[in-house]
């Protein structure tokens, strides 16, 4: 069942970001909204058709995360997100999540986690600024430094 | 800004992915990649460069409301917009429908194109999605209405004469088996027996006299085309 495993995927990427099902539903109903409005916007030659749905999807659950101007207090550490992947079949999903786990890993510590605080829980800036108690132009300096280095990595 | 500085787009697409943007920067930048083929392409490359975190996280069955949710803030009868850069028209795209696991999303959304009216629970699963030459859908089948049934229409009217008629074929191994004639009208349906489709089959539709093809294999030329995605219930 093709539709149900999209959807149900694109409601995890909801639900793991505004962190509880009720509000996740609203974001997957904007998103899917959104999908039918902007239906003429997308390409195959942009890139694949989930990463535009689940892109969609994640922005919407950020503004729905600003409007709200809070966010969930039990997180677990976004790290154990790729770890817990890591530890299940070799799929090749499973081999483009290790090249990306082994560029990751070739970031320093912080700004490691800048990054996947920002796509795994849509964390802002601000946000990770207050968090690791620094100013939030180092945020923006370690997340521009972080995605010259991914880019190096992956595509190298 | 200078957004033609390839460094400069390469960074604004990837914090534009990572949600790092400033809601009003974003919306700016989304107004840009509607009209900059370079921006929007690294923006796609950079979501799916991505993309492997997200196969961390649990899927989770979102309940059928949200569908209900989706259909009460479409205006009925309405049609999506004009794909100005061929969502629907983009062979790559229809080569990819067959294997990709984005196939049934796209087919929602062609469902909501062909029955703005009926979305809702149980949500619709999409059996085939048939295209013409130039790659737009011009037929859809899904599920039901009955078990061990798969509901045939078109996406949008076709266009009608009373000399011919609409025919369906089940192609496996190159072998074409006459399903049924289609009903040229939006909305629509022909019912076709589940079994009779297997998954990995080629449906194919073809233009006929009224009454069918006489010889039992298709006589007119074939109009549109697809695979069999899932086997219906």
């Amino acid at each position: 069942m093709l539709y149900t495993q999209t959807a149900a995927k694109l409601f995890g990427v909801a639900v793991r970001i505004v962190g509880q099902r009720e509000e996740a539903e609203e974001v997957l109903q904007e998103s899917f909204v959104a999908v039918w409005q902007r239906a003429g916007d997308y390409d195959a030659a942009r890139g694949s058709a989930t990463g535009w749905l689940t892109t969609i999807v994640r922005h919407c659950a950020i503004d729905h995360l600003r409007r709200r101007a809070g966010r969930p207090e039990s997180r677990s550490a976004p790290e154990d997100l790729l770890l817990k992947f890591a530890a299940g079949e070799s799929t090749d999903r499973g081999a483009e999540l290790s090249v990306l786990q082994r560029c990751l890993g070739e970031l320093d510590e912080q700004p490691r986690r800048a990054v996947l605080l920002a796509y795994v829980y849509g964390f802002t800036r601000e946000e990770i600024a207050t968090g690791c108690a620094v100013p939030v132009g180092t945020i923006k300096s370690w997340i521009r430094r972080s995605i010259e280095r991914l880019k190096r990595c992956l595509d190298g | 800004m200078r957004y033609d500085d390839p460094e400069l787009r390469e960074l604004l697409a990837a914090e534009y992915v990572l949600g790092t943007m400033p809601s009003r920067s974003r919306r700016r930048f989304e107004r840009l990649i509607a009209s900059n083929p370079v921006s929007a392409r690294a923006v796609g490359a950079w979501a799916d460069r991505l993309a492997p975190i997200d196969t961390g996280t649990p899927a989770e069955e979102p309940p059928g409301r949200v569908w209900c949710a989706v259909e009460a803030r479409i205006a009925p009868g309405s049609a999506p917009p004009a794909p100005a850069h061929g969502w629907f028209g983009s062979l790559a795209f229809w080569r990819g429908l067959a294997v990709a696991a984005c196939a049934a999303a796209a087919g929602l959304i062609i469902y909501v194109a062909a029955f703005p009216g009926r979305i809702g629970p149980p949500t619709p699963e999409v059996v085939a999605v048939l295209a013409d030459q130039s790659g737009d859908p011009s037929w859809i089948a899904i599920v039901g209405p009955q078990r061990g049934e798969v509901s045939v229409s078109a996406v949008r009217a076709q266009a009608e004469d009373t000399r011919h008629s609409f025919e369906l074929w089940g192609i496996t191994g190159g072998a074409p088996r006459p399903l049924g004639l289609l009903r040229p009208q939006s909305g629509s349906a022909a019912i076709i027996r589940a079994a009779q489709l297997p998954p990995g089959d080629l449906l194919a539709v073809s233009l006929e006299p009224p009454e069918g093809s006489p010889t039992g294999l298709p006589t007119g030329p074939v109009l549109s085309r697809g695979k069999v995605l899932l086997t219906p219930p």
